[in-house]
């Protein structure tokens, strides 16, 4: 840059001064306006927002599938696709390293590479037809970060779709550009112009075919507890569904019946000061998890089976146990199971009988359990599944098996030996959960909210 | 053309700039005053009563050491503290009981009975009490603290686990 | 008459500078600026407010796989607006990310880099990489699942740099796998080097831009 074109630079900035302002207090009256929007805005989500941590780090849970910040998703997607480029995309260290390494290199050179002069838009298109299809190309990443790149049959068209949006149409722009700007020379600007907003609209088509064509797969999103209560809560549903057959509601049980390949072990109770003044938080998470193979407990943790408890889960395990029978530990207030049923009131599945069934019932009553084929899991198997699946439960009917042997009569085979026992084995449920399934039963099983609340139940 | 008590456009904009600075410190700043002082805001829970000896078990005059724990929480950490204390029978009559702490008023060492001295004794500072608790000889400042308790229907001596000042 | 005030502000300048600070730092000259203007000093507040709500959360957090998360939900749940504090510092991190981005944005689009604010556009470069820096290593402190394996496979990506990739690995775990020793220097990165690291270039940013001045909206001529 020779010194004519320096001194034409300070002298133009020297006349924008003259009709300027001044830093304090214009600048810094518009700068303290938009530190206050930010403020608020940072308070508002925080508050309506919040933050929310999925559970405990757990370094055994190998198949937790990871996602980085949100501003880091344009390089996740981008490496996704990469991956799928035929034989180039081999090479990871193209992606990884050398590709954002040459981006960055640009960046920072950036002043040193563009040197000329000018600063006005029209004169300047190619830099900004480079970083305009840059960071269009980067949004659209971002936003497909939540697509698959192989659909759920295994197809790699969406992957296709959007490399070709991602990838492919950036670098066809790029070359355009490059050509253009060498060949028009006087006529570059607008034929960049077009050819950057022709690339974008193809870019956004692709994606958004990608995006129409292969939706997000559905995603069960689970609400991890995050206060005492609900750990204790999840740790009590956790107790029931895995623990409770041998060690029974309480944990006092001494002599396990009815669980095959264990009956008639002698075990300790755990509910005692002995099991919980000696073996502490980490040593109990150790049994649960690796099990005790000299008294016959089988490991529970994720090391042995990858269906298997998180440590999260453990800790909440354990958490029930320390508030509900440690005598050091104070049980704060917990929530009913259930909201109590009025004179009135029908229970419905989504309320009453999926926390009564995950409690009391699921522990044997799911997929996975060899000892009977009736499974409670879902709506559909409470009314459909196992061999007696047509007589189970019968929309108004006291003769549903479920209501039978909740109540204490077994179902009996025409020779009169017990088809179905008493339920649950081993103590009785409390007459007020009996009669949440038998109005349940007797007024057609609903299944929201709604739909109960659209029935009475009869005077008594 | 604005007299002097017309507050001009500058000055309007040199407050509001100011104003908006303290709002944003008070916003900030006031809810950090809560947030690093709530540990000391926070109220203690009393203890439970704890069990500490079948009175039946314990001979007349001689104090009858025992101990028990607390578990505090703190943060996110429960800590088990040990505490000790005597209890003493000044008579068959089982309400004639004095529940001593071990804890030395002086340095908060734990204290010992000593048959020799007929006292308890501070090993840390050689600091003497006598039966009741008060301070014989040494640095201590005042009495041993004492706990309140009641004899339940077993027969168990059962005490709050707050020490109490012996006045 | 001079009046106490006076009379302080007179002793205090003397020795002080205060009149030339003022005259220097805040009575400039600057070009007739817009809201697109605010970007830079509005990633200074979200810094500054970073490491207020970030000190105050050193207060309560303990960076060790046994008690980090137990420490977060501690702050989260039982502490006085801890809730509040975390809220600030986790949204403020995304939201810097994005107003450095734009403020870079602006910067290149009105061409605010070239002479004689090369060096302003050069420590800005190194600004970015510090907040992304800030936001790769924050992200693990809380030590949830999430956090605990996207680094596992940041750092993966990291070492998949050829020939040295092994060596930056371990340079940036602490060793062959994620553990206590990742979780303390990722602290120790993300309390003390690289905001120091930030403190450095932000007064350089700042020194280059009041040197310089704000640069002007470009018009034909320019």
């Amino acid at each position: 840059m020779n010194p004519e074109t320096r001194q034409k630079i300070h002298e133009k900035y020297e006349r924008e001064l003259q009709r300027g302002e001044r830093f304090w207090p214009d600048s810094i009256f518009k700068d303290a306006i938009m530190a206050l929007a930010i403020f608020i805005l940072l308070i508002l989500l925080a508050t309506f927002a919040g933050v929310h941590d999925s559970p405990k780090a757990d370094p055994s849970d190998t198949s937790y599938v990871p996602r980085p910040e949100w501003y880091f998703l344009f390089l996740f997607k981008f490496l996704a696709l990469y991956a799928q480029i035929p034989v180039l995309g081999k090479i990871e260290w193209i992606a990884t390293a050398l590709i954002p390494g040459l981006a960055l290199g640009v960046l920072t050179v950036l002043p040193f590479v563009d040197k000329s002069p000018r600063r006005y838009y029209a004169k300047r298109a190619l830099p900004l037809g480079i970083m305009g299809i840059l960071v269009w190309g980067m949004l659209w990443l971002t936003i497909l970060a939540e697509y698959p790149t192989v659909a759920s049959d295994g197809s790699r068209v969406p992957g296709i779709l959007q490399a070709i949006a991602g990838i492919l149409l950036p670098l066809l722009a790029y070359t355009a550009f490059a050509v253009i700007a060498y060949t028009l020379k006087e006529r570059a600007p607008r034929a960049i112009l077009f050819t950057g907003l022709g690339a974008g609209a193809l870019m956004a088509g692709f994606s958004l075919l990608s995006m129409a064509l292969y939706p997000p797969s559905h995603k069960e999103t689970v609400e991890h507890p995050t206060g005492l209560v609900d750990q204790i809560v999840a740790g009590q549903d956790l107790y029931s569904i895995h623990c409770l057959e041998c060690h029974g509601e309480d944990g006092s049980i001494t002599v396990i019946q009815g669980v095959p390949g264990l009956e008639g072990k002698v075990i300790s109770p755990i509910n005692s000061r002995d099991v919980l003044y000696t073996v502490n938080d980490a040593s109990m998470a150790q049994i649960i998890a690796y099990g005790r193979p000299d008294s016959g407990m089988p490991p529970f943790g994720k090391a042995y089976n990858p269906e298997g408890l998180t440590r999260a889960e453990i800790d909440y395990i354990i958490a029930f146990m320390r508030y509900s029978w440690d005598d050091r530990y104070e049980k704060p207030e917990i929530k009913p199971l259930y909201p109590p049923l009025g004179a009135y009131e029908v229970p419905s599945y989504e309320v009453h009988i999926a926390p009564i069934v995950k409690r009391y019932c699921l522990s044997c009553h799911r997929p996975g359990k060899d000892s009977n084929d009736y499974f409670m899991d879902t709506y559909e198997n409470i009314l459909h599944s196992g061999d007696n699946g047509d007589r189970n439960v019968l929309a108004g009917d006291e003769t549903s098996f479920l209501l039978q042997v909740i109540q204490g009569q077994p179902i009996l085979n025409p020779d009169g030996s017990e088809e179905i026992g008493v339920m649950p084995p081993s103590g009785t449920l409390k007459p007020e959960v009996i009669e949440v399934f038998h109005r349940w039963v007797l007024m057609g099983m609903p299944r929201t909210a709604e739909e109960a609340a659209r029935l009475t139940w009869p005077a008594p | 053309m604005s007299g002097p008590n017309r507050m001009t456009r500058r000055d309007f904009i040199k407050i509001t700039t100011g104003a908006i600075g303290g709002v944003i410190a008070a916003g900030i700043g006031l809810p950090a005053i809560g947030y690093l002082l709530a540990p000391a805001l926070r109220q203690d829970k009393a203890g439970k009563p704890v069990i500490v000896a079948k009175l039946a078990e314990i001979p007349v005059g001689k104090p009858y050491p025992f101990s028990f724990t607390v578990t505090r929480v703190n943060g996110w950490e429960r800590t088990a503290n040990v505490f000790g204390g005597f209890v003493i029978r000044l008579s068959e009559d089982p309400q004639d009981v004095r529940i001593l702490s071990s804890r030395c008023t002086h340095l908060s060492c734990r204290v010992n009975w000593s048959d020799e001295a007929q006292g308890f004794i501070c090993p840390c500072h050689d600091a003497l009490f006598d039966r009741d608790g008060k301070v014989v000889s040494g640095p201590p400042p005042e009495a041993l603290g004492h706990f309140d308790y009641e004899i339940d229907d077993q027969g168990n001596v059962v005490i709050l686990p707050v020490e109490r000042k012996t006045e | 008459m001079r009046n106490a005030w006076q009379t302080l502000f007179a002793w205090l300048d003397e020795r002080l500078g205060l009149h030339s600070l003022y005259q220097n730092l805040l009575d400039r000259p600057e070009p007739r600026g817009n809201w697109w203007n605010t970007l830079g000093s509005a990633s200074l507040f979200l810094f500054l407010l970073q490491v207020a709500t970030g000190i105050f959360l050193t207060v309560y957090y303990n960076p060790s796989p046994d008690h980090a998360y137990d420490s977060i939900q501690y702050i989260m749940n039982e502490v006085a607006f801890g809730w509040l504090i975390r809220g600030i510092h986790h949204w403020g991190a995304s939201l810097m990310v994005l107003v450095v981005f734009i403020h870079m944005l602006r910067t290149f689009v009105t061409a605010s880099y070239k002479y004689p604010r090369e060096l302003t556009w050069l420590v800005g470069v190194g600004l970015l990489l510090l907040t992304l820096g800030m936001g790769f290593t924050g992200y693990l402190l809380p030590w949830h699942q999430m956090a605990y394996w996207a680094t596992t496979v940041g750092t993966q990506i990291a070492g998949s740099v050829p020939f040295v990739g092994e060596f930056i690995l371990k340079a940036l775990r602490g060793g062959p796998d994620l553990s206590a020793l990742t979780l303390q220097r990722f602290f120790a990165a993300h309390i003390w080097i690289l905001p120091a690291l930030m403190f450095a270039l932000i007064g350089l940013h700042l020194y280059l831009v009041i040197k310089h001045g704000e640069s002007h909206f470009p018009d034909k001529d320019d």
